[in-house]
This record gives C-alpha cells, sequence and structure tokens, in this order.
C-alpha cells in the first residue's frame, strides 16, 4: 500500500518482456552512465521494479526506457559511480587499444556524464531516449510532452550538450 | 509562412514523415532554414557521437540475474510476509519501514490466551538512527519465532479518490497544489488489512544468538510459545509517478500497526528482545529510550542515507526524512491511529509544503 508499484505478484509475461526490452534498457542506462556494469545494475533494478507493477504490456518498453533514463540520471546525482578503474577494466582493450587512447574515453565519458547531469532532467530524458531508438511518439508518451514538442526538446538538449562539452573542451 | 520551429527543424532529420508536407516543402526553399537544420544535424550527429555504447548486454546473463533476485525476494516475503520483509527492502523506503517495524517491538511475547489484549498501537513516530550496516544486522522476526501471516498484503489500483475511500474507510487528502515539476493526476493505490500471528520460540531464539557466537539470558517466564497477533492497514496511497521507479510524489495513509497478546506485559517482552546480545548496542539502547507504554512507532533510518528531524503538521509532530544526497524527501506523522506519510523526489520544505496543504475531504 506504500508503494505503487510494490509487493504484487511477479507479473506473468516477465520474462518475454525482459528479453525483448533489456538491451534497449541497458543501452539507455549505459548512455547516461557511459559504463556497462554500472548499466547493467540500472537495468536490473528497473526490471525489478518492473516485475511486481501494473505497467500494461503494450506500454512496458516506454515505461522500462523513460524509467531506466531516469534511475540513471539519479545515479548521477546521486554520485553512486564506480570507481574509473572498473570503468577501465570493464571495457577493455576491444574498443581502445592503447592506454592513451583509454584515458581520453573515460575523460569524455566523464565529461558527457557531467554536462547530462546539468541538463534539465525532460531534456536529458528526451535526448537519451530519442538516441535510444525511441519514436517522437514513444518519446512524447513517456513523458508526457506533445509529439510536437518534442523534436524541440531534443534539438535543446542536442545544442545545450554540444555547448556544454566544448565549453569544457575548451577551458582544460 | 511563417519558419517551422527548431523542433520540427529537429523532427525533420529523424522522421520526416511526422512533418506537415507545407513544412517540409517551406524548408527546401528557405536558405534560414535549410542552415537551421544543417545546424540541427550537427548537433544531433554530436550528441550521436557523445552518447555512442559500443557493446550489446548478455541477455541470458541478465536473465538468470533478476530470476534469482526475484526469487530470493519471493523467498524472503515468503517467509516474512510484506509487512514484516527483509531489512534491505525495508531500508529502502521510509514508508515502508512503517509497516514492518511493529513487528520487532511486538516480536516479544506473552502467552496466548483466547481473549486478545491490544499491547501496541502506533500512536507516533520517532526515528531510530543508526550507520546502515547497523540496521541490516538486527535479525528478522523469524530469527525469533514462527510468523503466520493470515492476511497477506493485497493491493490493487483503484479508479479514483473516492474508491480508495470506498475500500479502505480513510479519507484521501487533497493536494491543494503540487509542487513545482510535478504534474497530472494521481493513480490510486489500496491495500486491505494485513495481519499475522507470531509465535514465540525461545529454542529459535536461542540458536539465533548462539550462530552469533553469543548466549541468550534467560527467557521471562511463559514467553515460550506465546503468541502474538499483528495487523496494520487497510491503507491507502495516492502516487504521481511520472513513469519513474522511485514517484515524484506519494500521499499515503494506513490504520498504523497494532500487536494483540495477552499476558505477560508488553515491557516485559520488549525489554527481553532488546536484552539479546546479538541486536546493535546503538539501536537497542534507542529502542529501550522509547516510553514504555507500546504506542511508538520506531522509523529505522540509516544515518548514512537520510537525516531526520521534528516538524509540525497542523500541530501533530512530525518527523522530516531527507536523503542526504537531496534525491528524495518524506514526512511522516500520526494521528488518530492513522499514519500519513508524504514522500517523493523532492526537497524536505516541499514535501512540508505539501502535507500542510492537504485539504481534508470528507
Amino acid at each position: 500500500m506504500s508503494s505503487p508499484l510494490g509487493r504484487g505478484a511477479v507479473r506473468s509475461d516477465l520474462e518475454q518482456a525482459f528479453r525483448t526490452a533489456y538491451p534497449r534498457v541497458v543501452a539507455v542506462a549505459a548512455r547516461v552512465l557511459g559504463s556497462r556494469d554500472e548499466a547493467e545494475d540500472v537495468a536490473q533494478e528497473v526490471f525489478l521494479t518492473f516485475a511486481r507493477s501494473s505497467v500494461p504490456a503494450g506500454e512496458a518498453m516506454g515505461w522500462l526506457s523513460v524509467a531506466a533514463a531516469h534511475t540513471a540520471l539519479n545515479h548521477l546525482r546521486s554520485g553512486r559511480r564506480r570507481a574509473l578503474r572498473e570503468e577501465a577494466a570493464d571495457e577493455g582493450g576491444a574498443v581502445c587499444p592503447d592506454i592513451a587512447d583509454t584515458v581520453v574515453t573515460l575523460d569524455e565519458r566523464r565529461r558527457v556524464r557531467a554536462a547530462l547531469a546539468r541538463l534539465p532532467r525532460r531534456q536529458a530524458v528526451a535526448l537519451v531516449l530519442r538516441h535510444s531508438g525511441l519514436s517522437y511518439a514513444e518519446v512524447a508518451a513517456a513523458l508526457d510532452l506533445s509529439p510536437g514538442s518534442v523534436g524541440t526538446t531534443v534539438r535543446r538538449a542536442e545544442s545545450a550538450l554540444r555547448k556544454e562539452l566544448n565549453r569544457h573542451a575548451s577551458s582544460e | 509562412m511563417r519558419h517551422p520551429s527548431d523542433g520540427t527543424l529537429r523532427r525533420l532529420l529523424d522522421e520526416p514523415d511526422g512533418v506537415a508536407d507545407a513544412d517540409r516543402e517551406h524548408v527546401k526553399g528557405c536558405a534560414a532554414c535549410l542552415s537551421g537544420l544543417a545546424a540541427a544535424q550537427q548537433d544531433a550527429a554530436f550528441a550521436g557521437a557523445a552518447l555512442e555504447v559500443a557493446f550489446s548486454p548478455d541477455v541470458d546473463e541478465g536473465w538468470q540475474r533478476l530470476a534469482n533476485a526475484v526469487a530470493g525476494e519471493e523467498r524472503r516475503s515468503g517467509a516474512m510476509s510484506a509487512p514484516a520483509a527483509g531489512w534491505r527492502s525495508r531500508l529502502r523506503s521510509p514508508v515502508v519501514a512503517i509497516f514492518g517495524v511493529a513487528a520487532i517491538l511486538g516480536g516479544a511475547g506473552v502467552a496466548a490466551a483466547a481473549d486478545w489484549l491490544q499491547v501496541f498501537r502506533a500512536e507516533k513516530v520517532t526515528p531510530v538512527t543508526a550507520p546502515r550496516a547497523e540496521l541490516v544486522k538486527l535479525p528478522e522476526l523469524s530469527a525469533f519465532g514462527d510468523l503466520e501471516v493470515t492476511a497477506k498484503v493485497d493491493t490493487r489500483r483503484v479508479a479514483d479518490a473516492a474508491a480508495a475511500q470506498k475500500a479502505t474507510g480513510l479519507s484521501v487528502p487533497l493536494v491543494v497544489r503540487l509542487p513545482r515539476g510535478v504534474t497530472g493526476e494521481p493513480t490510486y493505490q489500496v491495500g486491505g488489512r494485513v495481519s499475522g500471528v507470531f509465535t514465540f520460540s525461545v529454542e529459535k531464539t536461542a540458536r539465533t544468538v548462539a550462530a552469533a557466537g553469543r548466549t541468550p539470558p534467560p527467557p521471562p517466564r511463559g514467553l515460550d510459545g506465546s503468541r502474538f497477533r499483528l495487523g496494520a492497514g487497510p491503507g491507502l496511497a495516492a502516487i504521481w509517478s511520472q513513469g519513474r521507479p522511485i514517484p515524484a510524489l506519494v500521499v499515503a495513509r494506513a490504520v498504523t500497526p497494532t500487536v494483540h497478546s495477552s499476558g505477560v506485559p508488553f515491557e516485559t517482552a520488549r525489554d527481553y528482545l532488546l536484552s539479546l546480545p546479538n541486536l546493535p548496542e546503538n539501536v537497542a539502547s534507542q529502542l529501550r529510550g522509547f516510553s514504555g507504554a507500546g504506542t511508538t512507532l520506531p522509523l529505522f533510518v540509516a544515518a548514512e542515507k537520510l537525516t531526520t528531524s521534528g516538524a509540525d503538521v497542523g500541530g501533530v509532530p512530525a518527523t522530516v526524512l531527507s536523503s542526504r544526497d537531496g534525491a528524495m524527501a518524506a514526512v511522516v506523522w500520526v494521528d488518530g491511529g492513522v499514519v500519513t506519510a508524504v514522500a517523493g523526489s523532492l526537497g524536505a520544505d516541499e514535501v512540508l509544503s505539501v502535507a500542510r496543504g492537504l485539504r481534508w475531504g470528507r
């Protein structure tokens, strides 16, 4: 009674929903957090909530995506980030063949996360969802926006993100 | 014609079919719009590169992990029932915590007889603050005996405030002004009364204490096999969730937890439990400080996560909880046998303002 999504029975379509949506949910969280491990943790947290929710099956993908974005942004905000060295170990050599590249990549990720954390929440969520492949209609439904204003919100977020990252690149 | 908005230009990049024909035609022949479109394209490409993710997760491995976590929750709730669920889940939510804690206070004992005597009824809430590591060490009720759940938590969504009131018999407060950033209409959840009967076991208690490498003090006479009837609810919640796992705002009310017993006084039972050497001393001493009458509901608070302070809501003392990271806050108070909480991903001043502004319809 204290939690909207709380202690009901585990929904019967959980596995099906998980297998369909898990890659998307991890990708949404990873775009925010820049780390595979953290993104998978966020995905688990989101699906655990979903497991006992009464979210209609047809709305599951949208709900899970927006929940992943909010949860990941909350992780940024509350500083529940793992040590950088974990990220380095996590990403391994396949993506970044040498140390200099790894350092550059990590620094970029750090700056992207910081920039996302500074965006207004709605812009950050719209940006991440749109770049995770949700349609304008899906982003609109998830954020309670009109499809017309999704473009405006995403546009503003992209412009702000670029300014933030450029500002920091030039000041460093 | 007017130039299409930046948002329309942005959509033209992704979903040209979603843009009106007239706008598309206009852009083709308009230098200013083409320039705007090019700028939008550059920013979009930049954001795309910054947010790129270069891996695909292992779905089977992820599913296994989730299935284990769900099964773990099931085991815990099966053994304990939701109102007395595991400490970890209790700690996650100060609101949920309310419903679990009566169990610990009631978990001491008195011989059961035909006529149950009320030994605990929450009339106020007092925070018990300790490091998270110590709270996690608090034993489950099942460590002291057997809990038989007679009415499980059963929450369901109802259509509106009137239906929530009808289902629970509790009045539903109206939030006159929503905090900034909280929008839309709430959804309503109700839950019936939850209850269980706890039977104290000296042997189980001894085993629990021994497992911690300690020896329990001798139990008071009549404690072994004594039974307690625990109850809480019904309750209701109005939730502005806006798609988040942590809702933007929740206003919840429930009939406060009660413990019924007969025979041994409440204090005797409580004091025995609090004397067990496996309880963290810091927590035990705070609980001992409660007045003996069995009317104070402890609200366990992890010191690293939350700060607490006192406040006043309509003349009733209330406890304000704020997460240290500023991500959430809650205010909880008990009035007339009903506990009310206002919580959300808000600041302490915002939840207090909602609490003080609630309008109570009939």
